[in-house]
């Protein structure tokens, strides 16, 4: 019944203009807007994605608007970190610099300050040492005189050891929390898809080609490591010292240098395997590779993998722990994959595209694929969770994550001096407890929705 | 049956040598220099310019002790402009900024000789005293001072690879020289040493770093004397159990292991144990009862349950039942008094004593791998109550109580005896936290420290004895399953 209904929703992709009523993602979506809990789950998400978003600007020390000395700033909001500006009356010139100025006691005329007017990563001196967010918080007035705090500059949500603003840390840790899983799993998902698609179409003796192509392959697997990455090792290892985003830039460098000799050897390996002894056709177990490859990750201990690996690492920074992650997190959605094209690859549409000769990697991944994502989007959902519970008890443990950044992990990990600032140990760890439920209830509601068995 | 067994050994053989690799490869890309650490650091005064000639001789045993002298791997991929021997300069600074310069100017032999004029310039300063005549016409403060910097000079040329960075320290080294005048023998030799490096920025040949060249160096390697050792000398091999020194401890690993494993095995059997105590009969009666109340809640409970970080728990359980300033029922931390065991106590008295040191963190442990145990049995009793033969069972009159705990239950243990591989390695995993937590001293608090204390010999035999571990939870589950479950055939 549901192969029917699925063969039928491909017709509607091919935009032809044969139609029919039934589309399996709006039937999925009605029978998960039906499961009340994951709806809400999926509303909270979005919440937390809007926070994550905009959490550089409504937690920060810099105002959204400032006036002084007659000039209009927009510190929260400026590409720039500093301004110029010039006394009118005396002539002194004067250098703002956003990210360092005193705001809280600059003499401006008009100053309008965030709704959470701290920075994560600075602390406020006059509240150091565990403040509850109950107690008595003070403040230097411009007279410099303590003061009561002014209900502007309240820490809601208490202080750390050195004046750590809680819930600037809680709302900063947002988007640093949500981007390692965001990212992490779309590495895992790439890598876990395609491996378990190729598995699962392919099987172990669908994938046959000449004997020279093969062997061409491989040599050209060799140079394509060798140019990508043996020769620009340099330049990767420098790059981790230096920033995330060179990072990024130096790994997609050498991945499309990568890309593009494996693709010219390719292209050679078609002229190689016309020659008449290397024509001779062999078989590519690639289910048996894929299969080995699941059976070596899931058996390292991805915690301990992990903290060894960023151990070496020279520079801790929240790339590296993204990347880390994607590379072991996929071998759930290789399985789930592999499992449903196992299935897919037998149906009668399959073998109607294979016999109208229309190449093979188009079929996995045009026809095929639409049809077995919905397993991978669950595996995906409880993956998110997990490499956030990865991340946060790395951060909590003080293992890679730069010490200047404010995660979660950290801020519960600040708690553990003293237990009696309980609002260290409630509210960060309440974060990860919701977001790392909102993305299992996700992956439930998923799972429910897909699974037309299930429903009564 | 058998046949089975064997074959499913041999997968696991291929599998167990891709996890050496990777523990070795993370050990070999370790920062920091393993001689260094190993060498007492009693006379680290000086630090670097302060090498003395038996200073030099430990490093020399350190370096052949670790193998730090042999080539990385069976095998390695080079470019046509890099030496076979490039191994054979043990120092990693050196070894790092002479790859660099051939990476930029790919004239290994033009390169060779300037680290090697290098070498002789540095051993003859180490080796150089001032004349007892001479020493009475200058300051010997001075003299000292200016010979110290000449010698730390040197020793950091060898580990640059920046133009810019190499051609002051060249001026400086000669301002430093010209101080004295019976300095002067040094100025000969820094001069030849300048003419190599102009040497190798004329003949630079860059193109070779792009023909990729395969340099083989059979058995005597890095990997297979980890992985074999050789012959009872420095090593006895991973594979006789001989995991290496770690550098924090100074002592064998296998012993820190044995010494170690005992707290971190008591709590992941017994969580295990608790945990099927507990979820088989809830998931049972959850399963049985469909729909009810008591499924309903348990099962919201079990979810939540399963979403609680446990380092959160932990710290939450801390806070309350071991505060001081809250309830104070439980000790913080440890396994047993400070003072230790009275003297003669028998086991079970010790257990006595521990107790309050184990409820905490038993329930930590337990509690996640309990709520991931009760929701599968859930799943799989919910299957086997929807079959024929449990519909046969109700026919022939038998009280529901003999259905579901005689005729249900056993067919719906089997997924769990898979899951039994899986909670094991999570015990594992999970300690690192839980033990940092409760300070058990165990092997989670003990790879953790190693970690902060760059221990790599340590991590990394962690790393490849729970893989072999879990692999080997695998291979056991995998066989229960085919001995237990009649209706699956092997071949």
């Amino acid at each position: 019944m549901i192969q029917e209904e699925k063969n039928i929703e491909i017709k509607t992709d091919t935009k032809t203009e044969f139609s029919v009523s039934f589309d399996f993602k709006k039937y999925a979506w009605k029978q998960f807007k039906k499961n009340r809990v994951a709806y809400f789950a999926l509303k909270i998400l979005i919440l937390l994605v809007g926070i994550a978003i905009i959490s550089p600007v409504i937690a920060t020390d810099q105002p959204w608007y400032c006036k002084y000395k007659g000039v209009s700033m927009f510190p929260a909001f400026s590409v720039y970190n500093q301004c110029q500006i010039t006394d009118k009356s005396t002539g002194i010139e004067e250098t703002i610099q956003y990210d360092i100025a005193d705001w809280k006691h600059l003499d401006a005329e008009n100053i309008i300050f965030a709704p959470i007017s701290y920075s994560s990563n600075k602390t406020d001196y006059d509240n150091a040492g565990y403040v509850s967010p109950f107690a008595k918080q003070l403040f230097k007035n411009k007279e410099g005189n303590e003061t009561n705090i002014p209900l502007k500059f309240r820490h809601w949500l208490g202080t750390g050891k050195a004046g750590e603003d809680v819930f600037s840390g809680l709302v900063n840790g947002t988007r640093i929390s949500l981007s390692i899983g965001l990212l992490s799993m779309s590495i895992a998902s790439i890598l876990g898809i395609v491996l378990g698609a190729m598995a699962g179409y392919f099987g172990d003796n669908k994938l046959k080609t000449s004997r020279g192509s093969f062997w061409t392959f491989i040599v050209g697997l060799v140079f394509a490591y060798y140019y990508g990455f043996s020769v620009r090792s340099y330049f990767i290892s420098d790059a981790f010292s230096i920033s995330g985003f060179e990072i990024l830039v130096q790994l997609l460098i050498s991945l499309l240098i990568f890309t593009i000799v494996v693709a010219i050897f390719y292209w050679l390996g078609k002229f190689v395997g016309k020659i008449p002894f290397l024509k001779q056709q062999v078989n590519i177990p690639v289910d048996s590779i894929v299969s080995r490859l699941i059976e070596i990750i899931i058996s390292m201990p991805l915690l301990i993998l992990i903290i060894s690996i960023s151990a070496i690492a020279k520079e801790k920074s929240m790339v590296n722990l993204m990347i880390i992650i994607g590379l072991t997190a996929w071998t759930g959605i290789a399985r789930l994959t592999r499992a449903e094209f196992l299935k897919v690859s037998n149906m009668e549409y399959i073998q109607a595209a294979k016999s109208l000769g229309i190449n093979e990697f188009r079929i996995i991944f045009k026809h095929a694929l639409p049809n077995a994502f919905a397993p991978a989007l669950v595996a995906i959902a409880f993956g998110v969770a997990s490499a956030i519970l990865i991340e946060s008890s790395l951060s909590f443990l003080g293992i890679g994550v730069p010490p200047s950044t404010v995660t979660w992990g950290s801020l519960l990990n600040l708690g553990r001096e003293q237990f009696s600032a309980w609002w260290l140990l409630a509210f960060p760890g309440f974060a990860i407890f919701l977001t790392v439920t909102v993305y299992n209830l996700l992956g439930e509601g998923l799972r429910d929705a897909f699974d037309p068995k299930l429903k009564k | 049956m058998l046949k089975y067994i064997f074959k499913r050994v041999l997968i696991f053989i291929p599998t167990l040598i891709v996890i050496t690799l990777v523990g070795f490869i993370i050990s070999v890309n370790a920062p920091g220099n393993p001689v260094e650490r190993m060498i007492s650091t009693a006379e680290s005064g000086g630090e670097m310019a302060s090498q003395t000639a038996n200073q030099q001789e430990q490093k020399k045993y350190w370096t052949e002790k670790l193998g730090l002298d042999l080539p990385v791997f069976y095998f390695s991929l080079t470019s046509l402009s890099r030496p076979d021997t490039l191994y054979k300069i043990t120092e990693r600074n050196e070894k790092e900024a002479i790859d660099r310069l051939i990476s930029k100017f790919g004239n290994w032999s033009e390169i060779h000789k300037y680290n090697a004029d290098l070498n002789l310039f540095f051993n003859s300063l180490i080796r150089f005293s001032v004349d007892s005549s001479e020493k009475a016409l200058y300051d010997l403060n001075d003299v000292t001072e200016t010979l110290n910097q000449l010698k730390f000079e040197s020793l950091s040329l060898k580990s640059s690879y920046e133009l810019k960075e190499i051609e002051a320290k060249f001026k400086k080294m000669e301002a430093l020289i010209s101080k004295f005048s019976f300095l002067k023998k040094f100025q000969v030799s820094l001069d030849s040493i300048q003419t190599d490096f102009l040497a190798i920025k004329k003949t630079a040949t860059p193109w070779k770093n792009y023909i990729p060249k395969i340099a083989f160096y059979g058995f005597k390697n890095q990997y297979h004397r980890w992985l074999f050792g050789d012959g009872g000398k420095y090593s006895n091999g991973l594979l006789r159990g001989d995991f290496g020194t770690s550098y924090r401890r100074k002592e064998s690993i296998s012993n820190v292991i044995s010494e170690k494993i005992g707290w971190s095995l008591f709590f992941s059997l017994l969580s295990v144990v608790l945990a099927y105590l507990v979820s088989i009969p809830i998931g049972v009666k959850a399963a049985s009862k469909r729909g009810s109340g008591f499924d309903k809640t348990s099962s919201v409970i079990l979810f939540l349950l399963y979403s609680i970080p446990s380092f959160w728990l932990a710290t939450l359980l801390l806070m309350t039942f071991a505060n001081t300033d809250v309830l104070h029922w439980f000790p913080e931390s440890g396994v047993k008094p400070a003072i230790g065991y009275p003297d003669g106590a028998g086991f079970l008295e010790k257990i006595k004593i521990s107790l309050p040191y184990i409820i905490l963190p038993a329930i930590c442990y337990t509690y996640s791998s309990f709520a991931f145990l009760s929701r599968t049995m859930r799943v799989s009793m919910l299957e086997i109550v929807g079959q024929d033969y449990i519909r046969t069972a109700r026919a022939k009159g038998l009280s529901e109580r003999q259905v579901i705990w005689k005729h249900a239950l056993r067919n719906s243990l089997l997924p769990i005896i898979t899951v039994f591989a899986t909670v094991f390695p999570a015990a594992i995993g999970g300690s690192v936290i839980l033990e940092t937590i409760f300070t058990i001293p165990g092997m989670g608090l003990e790879t953790v420290e190693a970690i902060q204390n760059n221990d790599y010999p340590m991590i990394i035999a962690v790393l490849t004895i729970s893989g072999l571990l879990t692999l080997v939870g695998y291979l056991i589950s995998d066989i229960l399953y085919a001995i237990v479950d009649p209706r699956i055939k092997y071949t």
